[in-house]
């Protein structure tokens, strides 16, 4: 109940979001790129993965073992979802964005 | 010459990242060099892998500092050290006396239960910080031996030697007999 409460970061925000975008294909590199290509930010593996780490130590996301693959030299993947934790923590981030740019104009839609 | 600096780079990352993550980590960085290699060139895609594991390094090693039990551990043991120099400072405020209050056996006397006190709780804390509460003390001591004006008398360095680091000990001993008797 606590963690649904907790704000999240603004990178935490967008890296959650991509892993429940990309849902069951959300691993590292994936998540890295889908933020790119909705972003245009380019960010390094390692700060999605400590980003994902902080969001699992938080118990917004769970990781899990994949299979090794021959593309990645016989290395396994982590994919990443997002918990009932997770979904909640985004559902109160909007709340708080929607609540403070309600009747701000110049910010496009509503 | 890219294969040679791809391992270099790659050897000298894995040795920096959480253990946990090497694997996946690196066979995500794996995955999209080779991506790369095929849509672009060799020397872009070599280029992206190696400015990804410049970029990379402080997040994750701040991952692996965060996670590492020990500072943990150094934290209660600093906590102790501090207190036991505060428990100090009130002994030697307490006793009275009109030469040299600090050269006091009292102090001695009164300072060892304490030190035994504050290992026994910083081991509650954390498993292992009595101990490195003793050895904290232990080199502060042979520190200001070393480089100490003052010329306090040699019973008095020498108890010291013994008192300090011996005391967390016992805490930390006492401590880890706590679950055999309950």
């Amino acid at each position: 109940m606590k963690k649904r409460e907790e704000p999240l970061g603004s990178l935490e925000h967008i890296v959650l979001l991509a892993v429940m975008r990309l849902g069951e294909e959300a691993y590292g590199i994936t998540v890295r790129r889908e933020i790119e290509s909705a972003t245009g930010r380019d960010l390094s593996i390692g700060a999605v993965y400590a980003t994902l780490v902080r969001l699992e130590s938080k118990g917004f996301v769970k990781s899990y073992a994949g299979e090794p693959t021959a593309e990645r030299g016989g290395r396994a993947k982590r994919y990443f979802r997002v918990t009932a934790d997770g979904k909640g923590a985004l559902r109160n981030t909007h709340e708080i964005i929607q609540k403070m740019s309600a009747g701000l104009k110049g910010l496009g839609a509503t | 010459m890219h294969h040679l600096a791809l391992h270099v780079a790659t050897w000298i990352f894995s040795r920096l990242v959480p253990e946990d993550d090497r694997e996946p980590l690196i066979g995500d960085l794996v995955e999209e060099y080779a991506l790369r290699v095929n849509a672009a060139s060799s020397s872009a895609a070599l280029k992206w892998y190696l400015q990804q594991i410049c970029a990379s390094t402080p997040p994750l090693l701040w991952v692996r500092l965060t996670r590492a039990a020990w500072l943990a551990t150094l934290g209660v043991a600093l906590l102790a050290y501090f207190a036991v120099g505060v428990m100090q400072l009130i002994i030697h405020w307490a006793i009275p006396s009109a030469s040299a209050p600090v050269y006091n056996p009292l102090g001695l006397v009164i300072i060892f239960p304490v030190v035994v006190l504050i290992g026994y709780f910083a081991e509650r804390f954390r498993r292992r910080a009595a101990i490195l509460l003793g050895a904290m003390m232990l080199l502060a001591i042979t520190a200001m031996t070393v480089w100490a004006t003052e010329n306090a008398p040699l019973w008095y360095r020498a108890a010291y030697f013994f008192v300090g680091p011996a005391a967390a000990f016992i805490g930390s001993a006492l401590r880890s007999l706590r679950p055999a008797r309950s």
